[in-house]
């Protein structure tokens, strides 16, 4: 395997030092890619208390492909499916060299926040992008 | 789009293409075919490098009276739709606006200062200063970078849309900027490759022709309806307004629903369709045999009509009676199962016949390369020339245009409101099928069948056929269609 872009080792040295409240992302031991994370559920959220798995890999043409993450922990939720596939905007067409796997979570623990039964689901999303 | 790309195109030869340029060098041709064709459309059949050199003169033109390079004048150019003109006034009122609508320029400016970078944001690095670069949003990465991210965008297939790297930074990469950090020629000539099929696809005068591996690109002025063209490599017929298969008399909208409704409901209708097979009056199973509509029943020797089930004793003698599809008034307002009933059987009742066509078509097909073959071995064997047996060869291809219009008035009369322009619409439409029928017949004989008579066959099959598109077609009938309300 290549040695780790800069770029990674810069971003998970930041992680460790100045973790995001509420978000624990440790890189796997035989794998600097890949990354356990686990999220509190966020305060006054139907999450509250709960404690959610996920899993973070970076592919090989990170950062100019966004990071794979996918719930292992069973949510329910109207932006994460049953497999743990999220659908969020900066991981699939909004995805920018720029943002970062901080970014990423933030905006996971934001989608968790925001939840509210009846917000729109993947489909639309997906279909408003193949009408361009 | 460069003259030197090597990109591998069928050389097919296309001197035989007829093509018919601008509009304004055939307007007397135009009026006179579309007197005789109600389809008629002025279209050309072009090649890869035709297109290329169409393209080419609107970029040309562009970059000339903006004074921007051809790689900003693309960029313009498929954000506004290959409209130069438009753009040329635009820019002439306010330049800035052409630009950020068209992602050349940002709507907020970078407040980066070139001389302070330190580090590229994307790779954590520092490279000596000049290896950076920016798009006009002056939002500086290290080149290696902009390699990595172009690389990367093209093998997913991006070209035109490629963005610049800041988030949420909706600035454009123009074609120079990518060329000059992407290297690897494979790379190059599929961004090329990929950028030349989305010029296309966002022209509104330009379509590819949808045939499997056909290279053929249609070039026409967009107007609205159902418009035909036929590809010269393939021969497919395509609708330039919506690219479905050609349609007509069918508006693009009601084809669409159509369709979508055939994909939708072909299990409920296949379920249904294998149980209407029971006797109306004992239930028995019977199976169709043949194309005749008059059953009878094996086991009670009830008469029966295979398409309404009704008792063909009150369908005499008149054998197409069935075509006219009658809407059952008593059935309608019973309960909803029969209402669903009957919408399904009205459904069937279209769809069948559309089906019906459609598998004709197929089998009329195999019919002309047979007399293709035939043809051919008759003039081999001296039987008079290619010129003596045009006429056979004409009405095979008559009657495959026939049935192809046939086949598509059935979703036309599906979504027609029931009223006295329907009842003429189906009159007419059982007109051409019987028609048809008798094309049909005699051309499964033609070299039996007296010349003469062959030819007048053909000459009233298509006369049915362009009186009822010349009735019904959308562009030809607005003030008909706008007064039946
Ligand atoms: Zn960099
Ligand atoms: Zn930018
Ligand atoms: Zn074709
Ligand atoms: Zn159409
Ligand atoms: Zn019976
Ligand atoms: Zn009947």
């Amino acid at each position: 395997m290549a040695a780790l872009p800069r770029r990674i080792i810069k971003e998970t040295q930041r992680l460790m030092q100045e973790p995001v409240p509420g978000i624990s992302a440790v890189p796997s031991e035989t794998n600097a890619r890949y990354f356990h994370v686990i999220v509190t559920g966020p305060e006054d959220s139907p999450f509250e208390g709960g404690l959610f798995k996920l899993e973070l890999f970076l592919p090989e043409d990170y950062p100019m492909s966004a990071p794979k993450v996918r719930f292992i922990t069973k949510i329910y939720h109207p932006n994460i499916d049953r497999l743990g596939r999220i659908c969020l905007d900066i991981l699939k067409d909004k995805w920018s060299p720029a943002l970062q796997i901080r970014t990423v979570l933030l905006s996971i623990q934001a989608l968790l926040i925001g939840a509210k039964p009846g917000r729109p689901t993947c489909k639309r999303r997906s279909r408003a992008v193949e009408g361009e | 789009m460069s003259a030197e790309s090597d990109m591998e195109y069928s050389d097919n030869d296309g001197d035989d293409y007829d093509y018919y340029g601008g509009q304004d060098d055939c307007d007397m041709e135009t009026v006179d075919r579309s007197k005789a064709d109600p389809e008629y459309f002025v279209f050309s059949c072009l090649k890869v490098e035709e297109v290329e050199k169409l393209l080419n003169e609107s970029i040309e033109l562009l970059s000339n009276s903006l004074h921007i390079t051809p790689s900003l004048a693309k960029v313009i150019l498929h954000a506004y739709e290959w409209n130069a003109q438009e753009i040329i006034n635009k820019y002439k009122e306010n330049s800035n606006e052409v630009l950020m609508y068209s992602h050349v320029k940002p709507r907020v400016p970078s407040v980066q200062v070139y001389s302070s970078i330190k580090v590229c944001a994307i790779c954590a690095t520092s490279p000596p200063i000049h290896k950076y670069s920016a798009l006009a949003c002056g939002h500086y990465f290290c080149n290696e970078c902009w390699t990595t991210h172009f690389e990367v965008q093209i093998m997913q297939g991006v070209s035109n849309n490629i963005q610049c790297m800041a988030q949420e930074c909706e600035v454009l990469a123009p074609e120079d900027f990518v060329l000059s950090h992407v290297t690897n020629p494979t790379l190059r000539e599929r961004y090329q490759q990929f950028m030349f099929k989305d010029h296309v696809k966002s022209h509104p005068e330009l379509r590819f022709c949808p045939g499997p591996n056909c290279q053929w690109i249609y070039h026409a002025v967009a107007r609205e309806g159902a418009r035909r063209v036929e590809c010269l490599g393939c021969e497919l017929l395509t609708c330039f307004t919506c690219g479905a298969p050609h349609h007509a008399p069918t508006d693009c909208a009601t084809i669409r629903k159509w369709l979508t409704k055939c994909a939708d409901d072909s299990e409920t209708a296949n379920y249904i369709s294998a149980h209407t097979k029971d006797c109306p009056k004992c239930q028995i199973c019977i199976e169709k045999n043949g194309g005749c509509n008059h059953m009878q029943c094996g086991a009670c020797r009830y008469d029966f009509c295979w398409v309404c089930l009704g008792d063909w004793k009150s369908h005499g003698s008149e054998y197409y009676e069935c075509s006219r599809y009658k809407e059952d008034p008593n059935l309608i307002n019973d309960n909803q199962h029969a209402q669903a009933r009957e919408a399904l059987k009205k459904y069937l009742h279209y769809y069948e016949r559309w089906e019906n066509h459609a598998r004709s078509l197929k089998l009329e097909e195999q019919t002309l390369a047979c007399l293709k073959t035939r043809i051919n071995r008759k003039v081999m064997a001296g039987e008079g020339t290619w010129i003596d047996w045009q006429y056979l060869w004409d009405s095979a291809r008559l009657l495959k245009r026939c049935r192809y219009t046939l086949q598509y008035t059935y979703p036309f009369a599906y979504y027609m409101e029931v009223g006295p322009r329907k009842e003429l619409f189906e009159y007419q439409q059982a007109q051409l099928e019987a028609e048809i029928e008798n094309l049909s017949w005699k051309v499964e004989r033609a070299e039996t069948t007296h010349r003469g008579d062959l030819e007048n066959q053909m000459d009233i099959a298509e006369k049915r056929r362009t009186t009822l598109l010349k009735d019904f077609l959308e562009f030809n009938t607005t003030n008909a269609s706008s007064s039946k309300v």
